[in-house]
């Protein structure tokens, strides 16, 4: 075979593809027009082409897929700290009033809780934050879900002390 | 670059929104356990190895640039972890092909199962997909990977060259190369010699 025939070789598959443009296409498909060998080549890629979109797809994942998975993210990735330990870290926390702050610190720090939990305890004490614009004024919401929780502490759980 | 709605997930991941990451395993988790069926033949072992791109994603998303598609980044991780697990050699080569049917006829791709197939049907379908995996398992990795690539996932060779670290006419050949294995391999299925 010829060079110019091997060069069109390695165009087959790009012209299949639909990945040849303008020139390069018009020179490849003029090739095809006199050279029986390099048709007989890109009909066999076309018929490989076929047969491999009709292959069936691999198999689906046993049921619990997804839960499997977020039990592995659970064990292995690490924890983010929740938004009553980063609050409770924050060096302008005095803002906060004590009372508040106490009633955060003992909820939020060392707590290995669920956030729903923690969120739930601190439902149970909204009334010691006095000031949600001062929470929500700290740079600790970090997150839609943070945003979430300044706004509706008061209406998490149903129990107020 | 069309906007992303993946790339927005994941910068929202980044700056801490959980419920954004699992949207992104629930829309691609699957799909990737596919891709990385490509790769090994045991579902269990696929689904570990689906599992741990997305950890590493996790683990790594500081690492994410918006400047690319999210795809070309999961795949790209996606394909680095699967070379990277045929490479410890767990996963050789089947032996030769078994040429044509049981009965000797050749296959028609057309009688392959659909939504409704039938027994007959179904074994076919398990035997081609037997064919296509011991063709893929005998390409060298940078052809199988941009071959799956390419032909099982669909992305275009500009994606696929971004995902290998390559160049567009180096992702045409490799495609090419393998096209023209895949082509020899599979034959018997189209009931035609092997011309390419």
């Amino acid at each position: 075979m010829s060079r110019a025939d091997r060069h069109v070789s390695e165009e087959l598959t790009a012209l299949l593809d639909g990945v040849l443009e303008g020139d390069a296409r018009t020179a490849v498909e003029a090739h095809l027009a006199g050279c029986a060998p390099c048709r007989a080549e890109r009909d066999a890629l076309a018929r490989a082409l076929a047969v491999l979109a009709a292959a069936p797809p691999p198999p689906p994942p046993a049921a619990g897929f997804e839960q499997r998975f977020y039990a592995r993210l659970a064990r292995e990735a690490p924890r983010r700290a929740s938004f009553l330990e980063r609050l409770a870290a924050h060096p302008l926390r005095w803002l906060v009033p004590a009372t508040g702050l106490a009633a955060a610190l003992a909820l939020g720090i060392g707590a290995r809780r669920t956030g729903e939990q923690a969120d739930l305890e601190v439902a149970r004490h909204l009334d010691l934050l006095e000031s949600y614009v001062e929470v929500a004024s700290l740079d600790v919401v970090e997150s839609a879900e943070d945003v979430d929780v300044v706004a509706h502490l008061d209406e998490l759980g149903g129990a107020r002390p | 670059m069309a906007p992303d709605p993946d790339a927005a997930l994941m910068l929202a991941f980044q700056g801490g929104d959980e419920a954004a990451f699992r949207a992104l395993f629930e829309k691609h988790g699957r799909a990737t356990m596919a891709f990385c069926q490509r790769f090994v033949k045991d579902p269990a072992r696929a689904e570990e190895l689906a599992q741990d791109v997305f950890l590493k994603l996790h683990q790594g998303a500081d690492r994410y640039r918006p400047s690319a598609r999210f795809t070309t980044f999961l795949y790209r991780i996606a394909t680095n972890h699967c070379l990277n697990e045929v490479r410890r050699g767990e996963y050789r080569a089947r032996p030769e092909l078994d040429p044509g049917s049981e009965d000797g006829a050749p296959l028609d791709p057309d009688a392959l199962p659909g939504p409704a197939a039938t027994p007959e049907e179904e074994a076919r379908g398990n035997a081609l997909s037997r064919d296509v995996d011991a063709m893929l398992a005998r390409l060298p990795e940078g052809q199988r990977a941009a071959f799956v690539l390419a032909r099982f996932e669909g992305l275009p060779y500009e994606e696929i060259a971004l995902v290998l670290g390559t160049t567009v006419p180096s992702v045409k050949s490799l495609v090419h190369r393998a096209t023209v294995t895949a082509a020899r391999a599979l034959a018997h299925w189209s009931g035609k010699g092997a011309d390419a």
